[in-house]
């Protein structure tokens, strides 16, 4: 079956400063992606990583200076390929004198669907984002989390093989964070192949098998979320009462809390060691945790191998 | 080529929906009305006063109106980030911007045609009411034809530098072109009789490649009931298709290799 997303040495170069023709912003480098048909692929990275990049670059909004990119097979430059695709932006900003409804249908229209199929879906993917009732308002009179429920039906209405959001969940209160991760579940159980950038962390973890670490405009990590997380070590919290500051200097644990009551992390596999040697010491074991590694935690080591990196890297 | 009528349709819809193109429209409306009453301060050579203000109201705020609408739209489009949506979908650019480019003009034309009805109307009315004026004549019509050829082909050339420059240097480029194009024919005149070569030159280089708006006017000819022959109409419709689609392949070629950031 043929791969929904691929991307092979794909990069985004932009010329600052063009009179002097020196300073480059990289602002992707060689990407390499594939997304399964069906797979749902979380992308995630600091500000300035290179994932709206990658999206501009797959929609066809930007074109790239090195590598290629396919959807189902074809180059994204042809109109036909991306008939598919349906795209969430981050920030979106659809027509404001339209109404909720009139942007869908215009949507739907320029995606090929007419009369009354096209009225159908409109209606359908309105009820799907819960906007039934305001269908027939400007969007201009639309709060935030309404501008982007629109947004998504507009993405939804053409029945995309390929769901592309560019941080859907942001700007939304409890509710809109919950439908929205109801929807994307629903697409996924469809069959729907997604690429999810997101910020929110847990929202990436939940929804997403796959996920891709950019930073800097490269990809640091890739993989299946929990083959990620099982890469890492893990970890036990330890609490103990009555442990004297000079047991604390040969422990293999990092100290978190100090005073009466003393909180250790350390490697799982060194927990028995360090235990033995605080009881031997006479002090108390309150308790004891396995740390469950997050998503989160993957990132931020991602980040602190790459340095930290916070935007594109500047040449 | 999917795509082109609902963007066109749309963009006519944002045009009705647009206060400024209301208030503007609702100004020319009132102003062609004044054709009537220039006749009241006028005391012979009723037929031409009225054609005067009547052409010149509509040949005024028509451009005025197409440069307005036209140099606007797409860099609005990409400062808004409106066009993510839209060339995200199934739809050339090209397409974008020739539905883009119909949707204006179909703005301009249903504007341009509301106030010729009103003026012709305004004629009509003196002549059955009055001893003033003797009607609708072909040279008005012809007139006002030529009108919609240059909004068509100012519209088409204000769409062309607004595909790569911002709202106000495409539509400061394109009123130049404008007036430059009204003077083409006295352009031609001055380099022919210059002894300056490169003089000569510039100016028949100038005569020939920029948009010549001055074989577009028959308004003179409308104050004087002068004859226009077919060929010349004929002549000056090709020149407009032409020009325009010229303007769109320029205009569709800057925009496919665009980066909207």
């Amino acid at each position: 079956m043929v791969n929904a997303v691929e991307t092979r040495g794909l990069g985004k170069v932009y010329q600052l400063d063009v009179l002097k023709g020196r300073k480059r912003v990289v602002a992707l480098d060689g990407l390499d992606l594939t997304i399964p048909a069906g797979h749902v692929l979380g992308v995630l990275g600091p500000n300035g990583a290179g994932k709206s990049t990658t999206i501009k670059l797959l929609l066809n909004l930007i074109r790239p200076t090195s590598g290629s990119a396919l959807i189902f097979g074809r180059p994204p430059s042809e109109a036909e390929a991306r008939r598919d695709v349906g795209y969430l932006p981050e920030n979106p900003a659809p027509y404001e004198y339209l109404s909720g409804a009139e942007f869908v249908t215009l949507a739907a229209q320029l995606s090929g669907l007419k009369g009354a199929e096209c009225r159908r879906r409109v209606d359908e993917v309105l009820g799907q984002v819960q906007m039934t009732s305001f269908a027939g308002v400007q969007i201009r009179r639309y709060s935030k989390g309404m501008t982007q429920r629109i947004a998504l039906a507009q993405a939804l209405v053409a029945r995309p093989r390929l769901l592309i959001l560019d941080e859907p969940t942001s700007g939304l209160d409890v509710l809109g964070r919950q439908l929205i991760r109801e929807i994307v579940l629903s697409e996924k159980q469809r069959g729907t192949s997604i690429l999810l950038c997101s910020h929110i962390i847990p929202d990436v973890e939940a929804l997403s098998e796959d996920v891709a670490i950019l930073v800097g405009g490269k990809l640091v990590r890739a993989g299946p979320v929990s083959e990620l997380l099982s890469q890492q070590d893990a970890e036990a919290e330890l609490v103990f009462e009555g442990l004297s500051h000079e047991t604390l200097d040969g422990l293999r644990a990092r100290v978190l809390q100090t005073g009466r009551r003393v909180v250790l992390r350390c490697p799982a596999a060194a927990a028995q060691d360090v235990i033995l040697r605080c009881l031997g010491q006479k002090a108390t074991l309150i308790s004891m945790q396995p740390i469950r590694l997050t998503l989160e935690d993957t990132f931020l080591e991602a980040l602190k191998a790459q340095g930290q990196k916070v935007g594109s890297v500047i040449e | 080529m999917n795509g082109i009528v609902p963007i066109a349709l749309n963009g006519f819809r944002e045009a009705r929906r647009n206060r400024v193109t209301l208030v503007i429209f609702v100004f020319a409306l009132v102003m062609v009305l004044t054709v009537t009453v220039s006749v009241e301060f006028t005391v012979a050579t009723f037929d031409r006063v009225m054609t005067d203000v009547g052409l010149g109201v509509i040949g005024l705020i028509m451009p005025a109106l197409a440069l307005f609408l036209s140099t606007g739209l797409i860099p609005r489009e990409i400062e808004r980030r409106t066009i993510f949506m839209l060339v995200a979908r199934p739809v050339s650019r090209s397409a974008f911007v020739i539905g883009r480019y119909v949707g204006n003009l179909m703005t301009v034309g249903f504007l341009l045609l509301v106030m010729a009805l009103l003026f012709i109307a305004q004629l009509e009315f003196s002549h059955l009411t009055s001893a003033f004026g003797g009607g609708l004549h072909v040279a008005h019509l012809v007139a006002l034809y030529g009108q919609l050829l240059e909004v068509i082909l100012l519209t088409a050339v204000a769409f062309a530098f607004a595909t790569v420059s911002s709202q106000y240097v495409s539509s400061l480029v394109a009123t130049c072109l404008y007036f430059i194009g009204h003077m083409a024919e006295d352009l031609f005149q001055l380099s022919e009789r210059s002894k300056v070569l490169p003089l000569k030159a510039l100016g028949k280089a100038l005569y020939y490649v920029l948009p010549n708006f001055d074989r577009l006017d028959f308004k003179d000819r409308a104050t004087y009931f002068d004859p226009t022959s077919a060929s010349e109409l004929l002549g000056a419709t090709a020149y407009t298709v032409a020009y325009t689609v010229l303007m769109l392949v320029v205009a569709t070629a800057i925009f496919e290799r665009r980066d909207f950031k």
